[in-house]
């Protein structure tokens, strides 16, 4: 794997790249106490459905049918076994070459593992200042323009 | 006139943005205003602006083209000061602090890394490691998929093991790309990722750093990677005096 120049449009700062670093232009970065900030009340951006697992009646349903349908022989012996298919898709997320990766990410992420997020939204706050906005969970799978 | 703020930056910058199309619609110019040894990457403030996708990417790309050449302590998206004077009143008024932070980051960029199971090879991954659900998911198939409860049960502990595997990849996937990293920062856990991680490398590091990342790919198919950098340390610019919590700037690595 190469190095990806910071202005190439390509890479991590492309607009596939933008899709991936959201949260790092959005909640990271220096505020400064003298500037105001525009306001992100009510964004809607693309976000990521969530994947993480989350214990639920549902979950555990899906799951269970996950399993049944699940090609034993496939899998268990020789090493976890991805199928191709997965390599492709990981590739085009992590540097897809332009703007058509940035549906393209959407699509591959909004499989199997979709789940409620609002049992997820602790919210591991990493910050020491409050945040301005009300959290992920307000942020909608939409694009805008 | 409002002034949209991109990054702070030392005023000795050898190739600054001047005159990149910068956020709005036109895009604004960008300017820089400097003050002493600093300088900040600006344009006019667009009325109205909201947090659009072409917006971010301006922000993100002005910030990406004057990273490359040299420290730009990046602003969080939309930040706007009533004036120029402001701004370098800013500058003033925290430049030591501000220099102290270029002087770290010199050099240095951050690399975000995701990570996320990928449903099938995780379960085959579970089912391998733990006999009784395999055997379970054996006695629900032959029962035709098996009663409510049966598959409630199943589900159950498949949920469990898979979490469990969520929590175990995460700290592997830290564990293994720490030591290629000059600090790391661990992002909000309901993003969506099982892990979601910003590393701090030093640019001409970023080659080893990313072969621990195909390290950490080849040692676990049934994870997906997302990786992405260089970017303007965003992770990164806030510490100063006081660490917030999951940062561990300039954390030892000797001890990995």
């Amino acid at each position: 794997m190469t190095v990806v120049p910071a202005q190439q449009s390509g890479g991590g700062g492309g607009s596939s790249g933008l899709y991936d670093v959201l949260e790092l232009v959005l909640d990271r970065g220096l505020v400064i106490d003298a500037f105001v900030r525009v306001s992100l009340v009510g964004i809607e951006i693309l976000k990521i459905d969530i994947r993480v697992v989350v214990a639920s009646v549902d979950t555990y349903l899906r799951f269970a049918e996950a399993c049944n349908r699940l090609d034993l022989e496939a899998g268990p012996r020789k090493a976890p076994g991805l199928p191709d298919l997965v390599g492709e898709m990981t590739e085009s997320g992590a540097r897809g070459k332009s703007k058509g990766a940035l549906s393209g990410a959407a699509e591959t992420i909004s499989g199997a593992f979709k789940q409620a997020r609002e049992e997820g939204q602790g919210q591991g706050q990493t910050e020491s200042r409050p945040r301005p906005r009300k959290s992920t969970a307000s942020r909608r799978k939409e694009e805008e323009e | 006139m409002s002034t949209y703020v991109y990054g702070i930056t030392a005023a000795s910058h050898p190739s600054l943005p001047d005159g990149m199309g910068g956020v709005g619609d036109p895009p604004r110019p960008v300017r820089i205003l400097k003050e002493g040894e600093l300088a900040a990457i600006v344009s006019e403030a667009p009325e109205g602006l909201r947090p659009k996708r072409k917006d971010l990417l301006a922000h993100q790309n002005v910030l990406s083209e004057s990273g490359a050449a040299g420290c730009v302590l990046p602003m969080r998206f939309g930040s706007v000061a009533p004036d120029d004077g402001t701004v370098t009143g800013v500058l003033a008024e925290r430049a030591d602090h501000y220099r102290e932070r270029l002087r770290t980051l010199d050099g240095k960029v951050e690399y975000n890394v995701k990570a996320i199971h990928n449903e099938e090879a995780v379960l085959h991954r579970v089912m391998a490691e733990n006999p009784e659900i395999r055997a379970l998911t054996e006695a629900n198939r032959q029962a035709g998929g098996g009663s409510y409860e049966q598959r409630l049960h199943l589900g159950e502990m498949v949920v469990a093991a898979v979490k469990a595997r969520e929590a175990e990849d995460a700290t592997d996937v830290q564990h293994t790309l720490e030591p290629a990293a000059e600090a790391v920062s661990v992002g909000p856990e309901s993003s969506g990722w099982l892990a979601n991680i910003s590393f701090l490398v030093e640019r001409d590091e970023a080659a080893s750093f990313l072969a621990a990342v195909e390290q950490v790919r080849t040692g676990h198919p049934h994870l997906e990677l997302r990786v992405n950098g260089p970017l303007p340390p965003y992770s990164f610019v806030e510490p100063g005096p006081d660490k917030p919590e999951g940062t561990t700037l300039g954390a030892d690595h000797a001890e990995e």
